[in-house]
């Protein structure tokens, strides 16, 4: 059963008299343990599409389904209450809250979800750990590298153990190296842990790891490659060479 | 998401502009200690009115003849007491009394040939403990004595105005009781300043039974005047002391009109301190919602991870809480040393003194600690500013997400 599944989304922003139409009847499923790219040029809907994906706006039209449960006319806070249990978020700009160490911030979510105090710290410092942190937890984020800090953005967004997690340009602002880190570190949080990951980017590094890539044009959907299974995504990885779908 | 967390990422949210946080706890602190060091000498003022007018003039408790008339004097017989003593050897017998003595109360002009004053002439029971501070009070000469038949005591004020001293004899006219104008002379024995400038300008002192003899009242007296330990008890004595033919005054009765001017005062004080919190209130509202402004991006990471509208309010409020609580308590501290300095130094009000109408205010007034009024205040202080944060708090909840993940 899907994990996400859109029906005919639409989406116009208005400013001023202007309108610009960001989704145009855009319908697509996401199964669990997904790891998919949204790609498009600037302007295509990417952002829009997984900001409706994560509860954090609501379309225009259509109807958006987390888990089998109908999310569209839910209230706000309702809508926190799903992003503070199933969706993780990995942004652009890391996002992460400048006054809290590595340690608070990845702890964040487990405080907004009510975990309990042992667990929230053996989960935090496992999740440090699996993101190659654990001798940067009292560190805040301007003592941190910018490849670091998207670390423990992906480690706030996976302790939680969400279903998916959105990630909106990942490595934008990461230079190379830590941008193949960044992928390397969430393809294998995404294998172990089975959490589905969809990535908005046109950044071709993130592509190169997506198992799955869905081309939004004008707000709507040009191309959408059918899932790959991981083991032949590990495979194509290990054999650039092979076709991928 | 627990509490202690929210109060732990409110107080992290104010160390990121720890001048700014300083500044408007400061704030907080210096009106609220503006508040309490005002308040604490107005009142002080008020009680130092209060009290000089029991001290000086009317006692905690009064006894009258039924028909003595109000708010002027009489020497008529039948508006005096006819045996004073026994009245106030009655009242020495109860616990709660420290000292009751007859008075006779009379008015009197007295002339140095240049210039004439009307004065207000205490006959009085100079051995009497409930004199024992204007005894205290003789800056010159000598106290007087029972026995003395033309010796009077005269406020140092006074004195100096008509160029007199110590010795000097001076002419009172009075109306006696049979309403016939008299005039003796009097021998200045002794200066006394009782602190209460209008006082030491409108009062003659002289012994009990001289001004019975000038007035020829025999041995009636205006009233028994008498002084207790606790004014508390004033009703309880009141009422024993209650019998045909008196009537019985507490100081409550006596000071009416003082009691009255007391309470539209502090009203006026109580506007301009909910001006003074109405004003730290704005500063603190103005912080906060400045605050919310720069990290409006922050709010939004917060609402994307999943915290609610209420939390995001509760952790603004949190933010406003520790602001206004340090702020009350330095308040609290700064107004207090204020209060305190004023209690060991006090104010001189000088010439300012007399135009405080009927309130007998002394020259020097001293502040006074009154915990109910500054827990009052301290408390409003916080309540006002932690409303005032209300709006910064509701416009953080009301940020939507999305909106405020893109704000850079």
């Amino acid at each position: 059963m899907p994990i996400i599944e859109l029906f005919d989304i639409h989406k116009t922003y208005r400013i001023g008299e202007v309108e610009t139409r960001a989704l145009d009847g855009v319908s697509l499923n996401f199964e669990p343990g997904e790891f998919s790219a949204i790609v498009g040029p600037s302007g295509s809907g990417k952002t829009t599409l997984l900001q409706i994906m994560g509860c954090l706006d609501r379309p225009d039209r259509g109807i958006v389904k987390l888990d089998d449960r109908d999310v569209t006319r839910l209230n706000a806070d309702q809508r926190a209450e799903l992003r503070r249990n199933v969706i993780g978020f990995i942004f652009q700009f890391f996002a992460l809250i400048p006054v809290l160490d590595a340690y608070e911030n990845v702890e964040l979510p487990l405080l907004l979800a009510g975990v309990g105090a042992r667990e929230r710290r053996e989960r935090t410092l496992e999740m440090l750990e699996a993101v190659g942190l654990s001798d940067r937890i009292h560190h805040r984020p301007n003592q941190l590298s910018g490849g670091q800090q998207q670390r423990v953005a992906i480690a706030r967004a996976l302790v939680k153990r969400p279903l998916v997690v959105l990630a909106d340009e990942p490595t934008a602002n990461l230079d190379t190296a830590n941008g193949e880190q960044a992928m390397e570190i969430m393809q294998r949080l995404n294998e172990q842990t089975g959490t589905a990951f969809i990535f908005a980017t046109h950044d071709p590094r993130v592509m190169k790891f997506a198992r799955r890539t869905i081309h939004l044009v004008d707000g709507r959907v040009a191309e959408n490659h059918a899932p790959v299974p991981v083991e032949a995504a590990v495979r194509s990885l290990s054999h650039p060479g092979e076709p991928r779908a | 998401m627990t509490r202690t967390k929210l109060w732990m990422i409110a107080y992290r949210g104010l160390t990121r502009n720890r001048r700014r946080t300083f500044f408007t706890m400061l704030a907080v602190a210096l009106g609220l200690a503006l508040l309490i060091t005002l308040n604490g000498y107005i009142s002080g003022v008020m009680e130092d009115g209060l009290q000089n007018s029991i001290r000086l003039q009317t006692g905690h408790v009064q006894v009258r003849a039924a028909g003595y008339p109000d708010g002027k004097h009489s020497v008529q017989w039948k508006d005096l007491i006819e045996r004073p003593e026994e009245i106030a050897a009655q009242a020495m017998a109860m616990p709660e009394v420290r000292a009751a003595a007859p008075i006779l109360w009379l008015d009197a002009v007295l002339s140095t040939g240049e210039e004439s004053v009307g004065l207000q002439v205490y006959g009085i029971d100079v051995n009497s403990p409930l004199h024992d501070p204007l005894r205290a009070s003789v800056i010159a000469g000598a106290f007087l004595e029972a026995t003395d038949r033309s010796g009077v005591l005269m406020g140092g004020r006074l004195a100096q105005s008509l160029n007199l001293k110590v010795g000097d004899t001076v002419p009172l006219v009075t109306i006696n009781a049979n309403g016939e104008p008299v005039e003796a002379p009097f021998v200045i024995r002794g200066l006394f300043s009782s602190g209460v400038l209008v006082y030491d300008e409108s009062v003659l002192f002289m012994p009990l039974a001289r001004a019975q003899s000038f007035a020829l009242t025999g041995n009636r007296a205006s009233a028994v005047m008498i002084e207790l330990h606790r004014r508390e008890d004033a009703d309880k004595v009141a009422v024993a002391l209650a019998q045909p033919g008196l009537q019985t005054f507490t100081w409550r009765d006596l000071n009416a009109f003082i009691l009255q001017s007391m309470d539209a005062a502090f009203s006026f004080y109580i506007l301009m301190d909910a001006i003074v919190i109405m004003i730290v209130a704005v500063i603190i509202a103005n912080t906060l919602l400045m605050a919310v402004f720069e990290r409006v991006r922050e709010i939004g990471i917060l609402a994307a991870l999943g915290m609610k509208r209420l939390e995001i309010l509760l952790m603004v409020l949190y933010e406003a809480a520790i602001i206004a609580l340090a702020g009350v308590v330095v308040g609290i501290a700064l107004g207090l040393l204020g209060v305190f300095f004023l209690t060991q130094n006090g104010f001189v009000l000088g010439e300012m003194a007399t135009t405080a109408g009927n309130l007998p205010i002394s020259n020097v007034v001293y502040a006074r600690f009154a915990p109910d009024l500054f827990t009052w205040l301290a408390v409003w202080t916080f309540l006002i500013a932690l409303l005032a944060s209300l709006y910064p708090a509701w416009f953080a909840a009301r940020l939507e997400p999305v909106r405020a993940l893109h704000t850079e």
